[in-house]
This record gives structure tokens, C-alpha cells and sequence, in this order.
């Protein structure tokens, strides 16, 4: 026994002599190139060691049997292999993979320009929305200045690649958005509703979207709201035209945040001239509120209300006027508005974010209490939706998607003292899928159907996307989808047989991201079908707020087609950052009221903006400079006798161009955050024509311009609360 | 014969290294690898911070139990997320620094030192391009900062780092070292106290924040 015991004892002290086993090799990429600095071990053992500048290891361990081997490296797929080990152990040589990360992996990017600070690999950053100037921190404004998008200066929306504002959609977190745009005016383009620091992401589809979104032609802009507070305490803001008041709270679950603001453009129409006639400044308040649950790990419930009411009464230029309560030649208009919404969604995930659930719930309401000259012309419009959406995630970054939405929508319209109304219930569900072929190649397959009561009617819309990885910083893209849209309201009060309006999209693009550079080409051709034609058995109608009283039907068609080109450099000239773009479209189309397909209205061929912004560190000043042009539109000439093909539509505008300054200046009072902002637009002061009109004897052409000229505006915000972080609102 | 010895052999070894030798070998490994880390500056090439991040991520693999080597996997990334070649250089390191704090917080979720390391995470995470990036990290450094002080009211850490921050941040932007001054010292009175609760335990700190506290006179 003893002698056993001895032999043990000994053979103990002995084992590091023999029993240690050299393990030795090298760690190369896919291409076979040394990755130094590689973590080399036997798994659940001390035993390891780092790579060397060749990529070579070399270690011992006491391990004499079977193991593990593990080599990890940061920026590559782990690699474990089992080893039988022996006296004489063979070199191992490792082959590491690397893995999949923003940089590596195509993204399905065709028709989308994003601005987010979760996602690296962006074209913008939200930051960039209050930033630019001549955007007045305006989200839909922003978005007017990128490709794709053109500048119709007397409207609100988005006009892009040749379709109406009526083409496209605001959606909040997955919801549609009713009432995007405060009341819009005849010639008068209001601005959005919404502050742009609301939101986390943005993303402006001109085209070729998921099949998630539905009822637009043309194009959608998500928002997505942030989930949590931008700033904790108390803040007041003070400028040319407004007042406002804002308070967030934090608790260890939830946040509540509210704000009030009121408003009189009086100051402003004092110091700079109007070419609108304004018989009572507009006035406005409103006030919104918003609160955030987290009532589990990952679930996130989001409440947001808003109410705002707002007065004014102006004249508009309408010469076939003969006598009326402003005169001969004007339309008194009086608008008193009445605007809530209230949406709210819930988020979760479970399996570890395998699956992932998106909720929302919204209803809004609208009322413009209107008349112009007297006569009624209100307006009053609801929509009440419920949106469900189950993502599952699936193994190598490939989901599936799958959701429904149902919405009932009301709306009245008065037309001089007659009141029209309807309700439509609409419902829509969605499958999509990404795959991941591989690192290189993606796809999105989707398909959408919808259902209205109103049109009593099923669509059915395919959606498809590809993208494929060229290179390490580029790709390229394809898109094609169909898209569908229950016709604008207005002509269904008169006409519920008619059908729903339809585009089809291909859209081509090549993207290139590297070192703080962009640069990015997208082609296009869409084809619009079914759109409604009416028809009025008079000439072209130019007065912005004629109601369609003709027959209609779903005759119209048309196409649009062109490519966009966008530019940005952070890169060149340090602490410049500037972006340009150039869009061309060439687009006909016969539907609405007009007599033959044509260039419409509110198309201009070319646009093209150059982005400028600076940070001087020793003024502690934000400056941007922007210039836009956008190519003449065509406008209704009606001496042009005979209405023919060639001389239909002919007559172009000038083109419009507006140079606009911005600067912004971060100071700190006694520990309290100070941002004073100002802006010039239209720095030229440029007598820019949006479009002309003639009066009812065609002898005279007047010119519909912009509400004012050369501009200028001032403001700023105070953050009261040490933990307050500067929140640029209204740059 | 062969059999008894091997069994012998595999008994000794196999019953004696939980107990004893393996935590042993625990400490041994941390102690090497502190040992190597004590030397580091910004001046330490990244290959050599790469390195100690491996021994780290070694131990940690072995020791299933032990937030230490996370927290201390997750600082080297830390670091190396300051040294990045660039902003994508940069991410990629404080993604694996976000991994480790994760599978430490796992371990252990009331804990002073890995909320300071979670604050130096965003710190470092905002430092890659401020102007887009405060409003994000810069509130989870502020929460991170205000979590570790209420876990640990002695642990002078939180105030290092939120010393520094200030002290880097421009006047305008309500930093500078007039701010900064008053929790430095805050940071540096507290080091005289504080008792690090095992030599492995973290205790950086001081040296990083003296030559400010220099200039702070």
C-alpha cells in the first residue's frame, strides 16, 4: 500500500514533465490572412494563449486525452474543435469566419432614406432634421430637401416622383397618421404637427415599401417615437410666434411628460411683410401628453395625446368673385380649428427576442369649422385603428412578419351650405418575409390584402425586394411592388363605384458608404393605373379649393419615371458637413380633371438642394446654409385655344430658388441649458412664382407666390434642471 | 496496477481541484492578469489590451460564477472602445465590452462596480460622435452614475467618471473644471476610505484622476 501510495506521489509530481501536451498552429481569416491578437483555449481550462502578430499560437496543456480547443476574435464567429491529443500533436490551423455585423450584411434599402441613431450604417441622423436650415425643424420640410422629393411651395405633403400630396402617408409607430399637417389653407402651406425631437427614427420611403403600409401611391414617412424622455425637468421656449411650456418626470417604470403652447403670428406679421391678406392673425394653442409604461423586462406601453385649437380669417385672390362680404376679387375665409389625437401601443418580446409583438390603438379627430364667403365649408373628419403585428425571428437574421389592421373612418365636408358625409371600414393584412440568402444576398417577399366597405372591394398587393452586397461599402438594390389606394374622399361623397387607384413600382438603386461619405443613385419607373378621371365638361379649374363636382370614373392613368442622385461629405473639409442632391422626373399622367394625360400641375423635371452645416467651436454656434432650386411647373394657360397635345399644359413658371440661413447658439446659465436660434429664408429675397391663374375673362395672369418674401426668425429654449440635456427643439 | 494508479491519479487530481487548487488557480490567473493591466495607459498599444482582454475571457470561461473577469473583460473593451481606429472600430469594441456587462449582470445584478462600468460603456459609446450620440448615451450615463451612488455611497468610482466627463465637456455645455473640481475632490476624498472588498475587487481610479485634480487647485 504504502508502495502504491509512493508510486502515485510520484507519479503526480512527475505528470508535468510528460503528461503536458504542446499545442501549437495558426488563425487566419476566410482568406487566409494572420489575425493577430486571436484568443486561443481549452475550453474550461486555464489553458490558452493569445495569437501573434503572425497569427501563430503556441501553448501547453495538462489536458492529455480529449479536448476542446476555442479561438475567439472580436469581429469573427467563434470556432471549437475537439482535439484528441497526443505527444506529437499536429499544427492546428483555424479558419475563422467573420460575423455577421451592420458593416458585412446587406440591407433591403431600396426607395428608403433613414435617419436613426440605433442603426450605424444611415444616411442621416435625426439630429440632421432640426439642423438643416431651411427646414425650420419642420420633419416633412426635411424630408423635401432629399431625392425623390419635390418643392411645391403653396401646398402641404409630400409630392414625390411625380404623385400628388394625396399619394403619400404619415405613419406614427406603425399608425397612420389622419391629420399630419396643420388645416391646410387655399395657397398656404402649412407646416406639420408634430416636433421632430418626438422621435427616434425617421424613414421616408419614396417608394417600393413593406408590405406593412398600405393606402398610399406614392410614398410613406415613419416615425418612430422615442422611448424615453429627452430631457428630465422643465423647459420654456420663447420665439417670434410662440410660447411653450414642457415638463417631463421620471419614475423607475415610467415616464410622464406634458406640454402646453400657445401662439400669435401677429408679432411676426408685424415685422415682416405679408403677401397674404390676414383679416385676423392666426392664432393657436394646444397641448400634448405623453406616458411611458414598462411593465415588464421588454414590454413598453406608449400613450400620447394631443389637442390644439387654432382661429384666423384671411382674403384670398379669387377674381371671380364679383361682390361678396370682402370685396370684389376676394373670398373671406374663416377657419376655426379643432384637432385631437390620441394613440397609444404596446411592444414586447419574449424567447430571448425571438419573438417580438407591436400593438397599437389610435383615434383622431378633426374638425375645421370653415366658411368662405360666408357659405359653410367645414370640415370634420375621425378615424378610429387597431394595428397587430407578431414578428418571429428566425436563425441567420431571417423573420417573418405577420399582421393585420382594421380602421373606420369618418368624414363630413360642407360645400357652399350642403353637407356631404360617409364611413368606410377598412381592414388589411400582411405576411412578409426577410431572407438572408447569405451575407451578400437578401430578399423581402410580401403580400397585402384590403378590404373597404365603401368600395366593397378586395386588393391584393405584392411587394418584393433584393439587395446585394458589391462590395465592402457598397450595394445594390431592387424594388417592385404593387400599391394600392382608396380614391380621395371627396369624390366618393358623389360616387361610391368607383374603384380603388393603383401604382406599380420598380425602383433600381446602388448605394455606396464609406468613410463619411455617401453616396447613393436610384432609378425608378412607376405606373399608375385606375386613377380617378372626372369629368366637368368646362375648362381646367385652377381655384385650389373647388370641389369635384363632375362624373368620375377610374379611366386615368399615366407613369413616372426618373433617377435621383444624392452626395454627402463629413469627410473632405474638417467640421463641414454638406450633402447635395438632384432629382429628375419625367411624368405623365391623365386623371383628375384633366382633358388629356400631361405633365400635372404640381410636377417640376428637376430639383436640387446643397445642404451645408458647420460647428464653430469658439462662437458655440451651429450654422447651415441651404439652397434649393426646382425647375418651372407647368400651369393652365387657358388662351391656349384648341386644347391639343403640344400646347396643353405648355406654359412653364419660372424656376423657384431660395437661399436660407440658419444658426444656432448653446450657451449654459448658471448650470440651465440656453439654445437661441435664428433663421433666414429666401436670404436673396427672390420673388419666387409657385404657380399663376388667370382671371375668369383669361385677359389677366396673377402670380400665387409665397406667403412672404425674404424672412426671418427668432427663438430659443431653457432647460431648467441640472439634469437637463440641451434639447434643440426648433433650430 | 495501470488501473489503480490512473484512478488514483484521477482522484487526486479530479477531488482536489475544486476545492482548493482551482480557486487558487483563480486567483493566481486574476492576479497575473491585474498585474499586467496595472502597467496600462493610453499609451498601451491595443494588441496588448486585446491580450489581457483574452486572459480575461479565459478565466471567465473557466469560472461560471465569477462576475470579476466579466467586469474586467468588459473594462479592457472599454478602453479599447476609446482607442478604436474609428467610429466602426470603436462600436465593435464596446459591443463585446455590452456582452460582458450583461453576462456579469447576470451574475451579479446589484452591483456598485458593474453600474460604474455600464456608465463607462456610454461614456465611451457617446465619445465616438457626441453630437449625434448625447442624447442617447448621455442619459444612460447619467442613470448608470446616479444606480452605482445609490448602490454604494463609499465607492468613489461613479464620481471619478463623472468628474471626468465634466471636466472633458465644454464650458458652454455646462462642463469644464469649475464643475468638475468639486467632484473630483468628492472622488479623491473617497478614496481615501474605501477598502476594495478583495485584492481582485476593482480600485482604479485615483491614478486616472490626479493630474486633473492637479489643475484643480
Amino acid at each position: 500500500m504504502k508502495f502504491l501510495l509512493l508510486i502515485g506521489t510520484t507519479l503526480l509530481m512527475t505528470m508535468p514533465a510528460f503528461g503536458q501536451t504542446t499545442l501549437k498552429g495558426r488563425v487566419t481569416d476566410a482568406k487566409g490572412r494572420a489575425l493577430p491578437g486571436a484568443n486561443v483555449f481549452i475550453k474550461g481550462t486555464y489553458d490558452g494563449a493569445n495569437t501573434d502578430s503572425t497569427g501563430s499560437f503556441r501553448f501547453r496543456t495538462s489536458r492529455n486525452d480529449t479536448a476542446t480547443l476555442v479561438v475567439s476574435f472580436i469581429g469573427y464567429e467563434s470556432f471549437t474543435k475537439k482535439l484528441a491529443l497526443s505527444a506529437n500533436q499536429p499544427d492546428v490551423a483555424v479558419r475563422l469566419q467573420e460575423a455577421a455585423s451592420e458593416l458585412n450584411t446587406v440591407v433591403i434599402t431600396a426607395g428608403a432614406f433613414e435617419a436613426s441613431d440605433e442603426r450605424k450604417m444611415t444616411m442621416l441622423k435625426p439630429m440632421d432634421i432640426v439642423t438643416t436650415a431651411g427646414a425650420q425643424a419642420d420633419i416633412t420640410a426635411t424630408m423635401n430637401l432629399l431625392p425623390g422629393a419635390q418643392r411645391v411651395g403653396e401646398q402641404e405633403g409630400m409630392f414625390v416622383r411625380g404623385g400628388s400630396n394625396l399619394e403619400s402617408k404619415v405613419v406614427i409607430d406603425g399608425m397612420i397618421v389622419q391629420n399630419p399637417y396643420f388645416s391646410s389653407l387655399p395657397d398656404v402651406q402649412s407646416r406639420g404637427r408634430f416636433q421632430p425631437f418626438m422621435f427616434k427614427g425617421t424613414s421616408f420611403s419614396t417608394g417600393g415599401y413593406s408590405a406593412q403600409y398600405g393606402q398610399a401611391l406614392s410614398s410613406v414617412l415613419l416615425l418612430n417615437t422615442n422611448d424615453k424622455n429627452t430631457n428630465n425637468g422643465l423647459s420654456i421656449g420663447l420665439n417670434l410666434i410662440s410660447a411653450n411650456v414642457g415638463i417631463d418626470h421620471e419614475t423607475k417604470n415610467s415616464t410622464i411628460s406634458g406640454s402646453l403652447y400657445y401662439g400669435n403670428l401677429k408679432p411676426l406679421f408685424a415685422l415682416i411683410r405679408q403677401n397674404i391678406d390676414w383679416v385676423r392673425d392666426p392664432e393657436f394653442a394646444g397641448s400634448s401628453l405623453t406616458y411611458r409604461l414598462r411593465p415588464t423586462k421588454n414590454g413598453l406601453l406608449k400613450v400620447y395625446g394631443m389637442y390644439s385649437a387654432s382661429r384666423l380669417a384671411m382674403n384670398f385672390r379669387d377674381p371671380s368673385v364679383e361682390t361678396g362680404p370682402a370685396g370684389p376679387g376676394k373670398t373671406a375665409i374663416d377657419q376655426t380649428n379643432r384637432n385631437a389625437f390620441l394613440t397609444s401601443t404596446y411592444t414586447d418580446s419574449w424567447d430571448e427576442g425571438r419573438w417580438l409583438l407591436n400593438t397599437g390603438l389610435s383615434y383622431s379627430r378633426n374638425h375645421d369649422r370653415m366658411t368662405f364667403n360666408g357659405l359653410d365649408f367645414g370640415r370634420f373628419d375621425s378615424r378610429t385603428q387597431g394595428r397587430l403585428v407578431l414578428t418571429r425571428l428566425l436563425a441567420r437574421n431571417n423573420s417573418l412578419l405577420f399582421g393585420a389592421e382594421v380602421h373606420h373612418v369618418t368624414l363630413k365636408n360642407g360645400v357652399m351650405g350642403t353637407t356631404y358625409q360617409l364611413s368606410d371600414t377598412y381592414a388589411a393584412t400582411f405576411v412578409e418575409s426577410e431572407l438572408y440568402l447569405s451575407r451578400k444576398l437578401a430578399g423581402r417577399i410580401g403580400v397585402r390584402g384590403e378590404y373597404s366597405s365603401l368600395l366593397k372591394a378586395f386588393n391584393l398587393a405584392p411587394r418584393l425586394s433584393f439587395a446585394y452586397k458589391t462590395g465592402t461599402f457598397s450595394q445594390i438594390s431592387l424594388a417592385a411592388g404593387q400599391f394600392y389606394q382608396t380614391p380621395d374622399y371627396r369624390y366618393l361623397y358623389l360616387n361610391q363605384g368607383l374603384a380603388y387607384e393603383r401604382a406599380d413600382h420598380l425602383i433600381l438603386n446602388y448605394q455606396l458608404i464609406r468613410n463619411q461619405r455617401t453616396f447613393r443613385i436610384e432609378t425608378f419607373y412607376k405606373n399608375y393605373a385606375a386613377l380617378v378621371r372626372e369629368f366637368t365638361g368646362q375648362p381646367f379649374d385652377t381655384n385650389p379649393y373647388r370641389f369635384p363636382w363632375g362624373r368620375t370614373d377610374n379611366t386615368g392613368n399615366g407613369y413616372a419615371r426618373g433617377f435621383d442622385l444624392f452626395w454627402r461629405d463629413q469627410k473632405t473639409v474638417k467640421g463641414l458637413d454638406y450633402w447635395v442632391t438632384y432629382s429628375y422626373v419625367d411624368t405623365r399622367r391623365l386623371f383628375s380633371q384633366y382633358s388629356m394625360a400631361t405633365t400635372p400641375a404640381f410636377v417640376s423635371n428637376h430639383n436640387a438642394s446643397l445642404v451645408t452645416k458647420r460647428y464653430f467651436n469658439k462662437l458655440r454656434t451651429n450654422m447651415g446654409l441651404t439652397y434649393t432650386f426646382t425647375s418651372g411647373r407647368p400651369y393652365y394657360n387657358p388662351n391656349r385655344q384648341n386644347e391639343r397635345p403640344d400646347n396643353y399644359f405648355s406654359d412653364r413658371t419660372p424656376a423657384v430658388h431660395n437661399l436660407s440661413y440658419s444658426a444656432s447658439y448653446i450657451t449654459a446659465v448658471k448650470g440651465n441649458f440656453l439654445v437661441l436660434y435664428a433663421t433666414v429664408d429666401n436670404i436673396l429675397n427672390t420673388r419666387n412664382v409657385f404657380t399663376y391663374r388667370y382671371t375668369p375673362d383669361n385677359k389677366t395672369r396673377y402670380a400665387v407666390g409665397p406667403q412672404s418674401y425674404r424672412s426671418f426668425f427668432i427663438g430659443g429654449v431653457m432647460m431648467l434642471s441640472k439634469k437637463a440635456k440641451v434639447d434643440l427643439n426648433q433650430l | 496496477m495501470k488501473t489503480i494508479i490512473i484512478t488514483l491519479t484521477a482522484l487526486l487530481l479530479g477531488a482536489s481541484s475544486p476545492v482548493w487548487a482551482q480557486s487558487e488557480q483563480y486567483k493566481q490567473a486574476m492576479k497575473d492578469a491585474l498585474g499586467t493591466m496595472k502597467g496600462y495607459s493610453e499609451k498601451t498599444p491595443p494588441a496588448d489590451m486585446l491580450a489581457t482582454a483574452n486572459q480575461f475571457e479565459r478565466i471567465a470561461g473557466v469560472e461560471q460564477k465569477e462576475w470579476l473577469p466579466r467586469y474586467y473583460a468588459g473594462l479592457m473593451y472599454v478602453y479599447l472602445g476609446f482607442m478604436g481606429k474609428d467610429a466602426t472600430e470603436k462600436d465593435k469594441y464596446l459591443d463585446q465590452a455590452d456582452k460582458y456587462l450583461k453576462e456579469a449582470l447576470a451574475l451579479a445584478p446589484k452591483n456598485d462596480e458593474l453600474a460604474v462600468l455600464k456608465a463607462y460603456i456610454a461614456q465611451s459609446r457617446m465619445v465616438v460622435d457626441p453630437m449625434n450620440r448625447w442624447q442617447t448615451y448621455g442619459a444612460t450615463f447619467q442613470e448608470a452614475v446616479a444606480e452605482a451612488k445609490a448602490l454604494n455611497a463609499d465607492n468613489p468610482r461613479p464620481y471619478v467618471l463623472e468628474g471626468q466627463s465634466l471636466y472633458y465637456t465644454p464650458e458652454q455645455y455646462g462642463g469644464g473644471a469649475k464643475v468638475a473640481c468639486p467632484l473630483l475632490q468628492k472622488a479623491a476624498e473617497k478614496f481615501t476610505t474605501f477598502k476594495p472588498a478583495s485584492e481582485l475587487h476593482p480600485n482604479w481610479g485615483k491614478n486616472e484622476i490626479s493630474p486633473m485634480l492637479a489643475k484643480c487647485q
